[in-house]
């Protein structure tokens, strides 16, 4: 979604593309991740407020660095679980995902690029802190999920993969676990902002439509 | 080419396709990009509404053209 809110404000007419396409994309991620959650048996959570979004999403990006990062570190990022996932043993996973990493290897080249182009440092070092609190704790979940071999990899199997993916010297970040929401996996309060909630629910094209009886 | 772009140092890149194996390459379009990879993400992002089996990109400027029939050297 954020993606796409850049589709016409991008520094290129091809960048602008490329957002619209990469939004497209991952709107499609969603939606088979979704379906493949509910073939096993992950029961429909009530949407308001349990996003579980990390917090750069949380708000428009005001500028083409936060872009930036967001393409670089936290695509990859879910580029790398969703690699975790189609190794594993989940059939379901394993079968389904696979097409999305062959569409994610496009944002990489594009994230990584614009890295390049843009002083997006700050954006790219924020980014980075969130994927890690996105992958969690060591000896938590996703460790867990690697034991079980639901995932390939484990916490420290990403995070090693993303800091080659990403390639720049990124800061070592210490980040407070006791403040971390398991769920969420997040560590500061909030959400996504209303008017793409109502986006995202369904609730703004709703508005359009004609009404009955 | 009169483009105006936020990157100091562009190539443009001719963008060929083929629907299927059995067709020939089609130059598609073309794509302005300041690395090959960015342009790949580009052509791709940009020439993707039809199915293709096939894409590849190439820098315009490592084109040679040949001199048509009849056409002096100046």
């Amino acid at each position: 979604m954020r993606y796409a809110e850049w589709c016409i404000a991008a520094p290129s007419l091809e960048a602008d593309i490329a957002a619209a396409a990469m939004g497209l994309d991952d709107i499609g991620h969603s939606r088979v991740l979704y379906g493949s959650l509910r073939e096993l048996g992950t029961p429909d959570g009530p949407d308001e407020g349990s996003y579980a979004n990390v917090p750069y999403l949380d708000r428009p990006w005001t500028d083409w660095t936060q872009f930036v990062g967001a393409n670089a570190v936290l695509d990859s990022a879910f580029s790398l679980m969703i690699e975790a996932l189609v190794n594993g043993n989940v059939e379901v996973l394993r079968s389904r995902l696979r097409k999305m990493l062959q569409e994610e290897r496009y944002h990489y080249l594009h994230g990584r690029s614009w890295m390049r182009e843009a002083n997006a440092a700050p954006a790219v070092e924020r980014a980075w802190g969130e994927a890690l609190e996105w992958f969690g704790p060591e000896s938590g979940d996703v460790d867990g999920f690697k034991r079980e071999g639901k995932l390939a990899y484990g916490v420290r199997d990403l995070r090693r993969m993303l800091q080659e993916r990403v390639g720049d010297k990124l800061p070592e970040t210490a980040i407070d676990w006791t403040k971390w929401d398991g769920t969420r996996r997040r560590s500061v309060p909030g959400g996504i902002d209303q008017a793409t909630l109502e986006m995202l629910q369904g609730l703004a094209e709703k508005r359009y439509m004609p009404t009955s009886g | 080419m009169g483009y105006s772009r936020v990157h100091a140092n562009v190539r443009e890149y001719d963008v060929f396709a083929r629907k299927a194996r059995v067709e020939p390459l089609r130059q598609v379009g073309s794509v302005v990009a300041p690395d090959d990879h960015l342009a790949m993400a580009y052509a791709r992002a940009t020439y993707d509404e039809e199915r293709w089996v096939e894409m590849m990109i190439v820098p315009k400027d490592a084109v040679i053209r040949l001199w048509g029939p009849g056409e002096s050297e100046s």
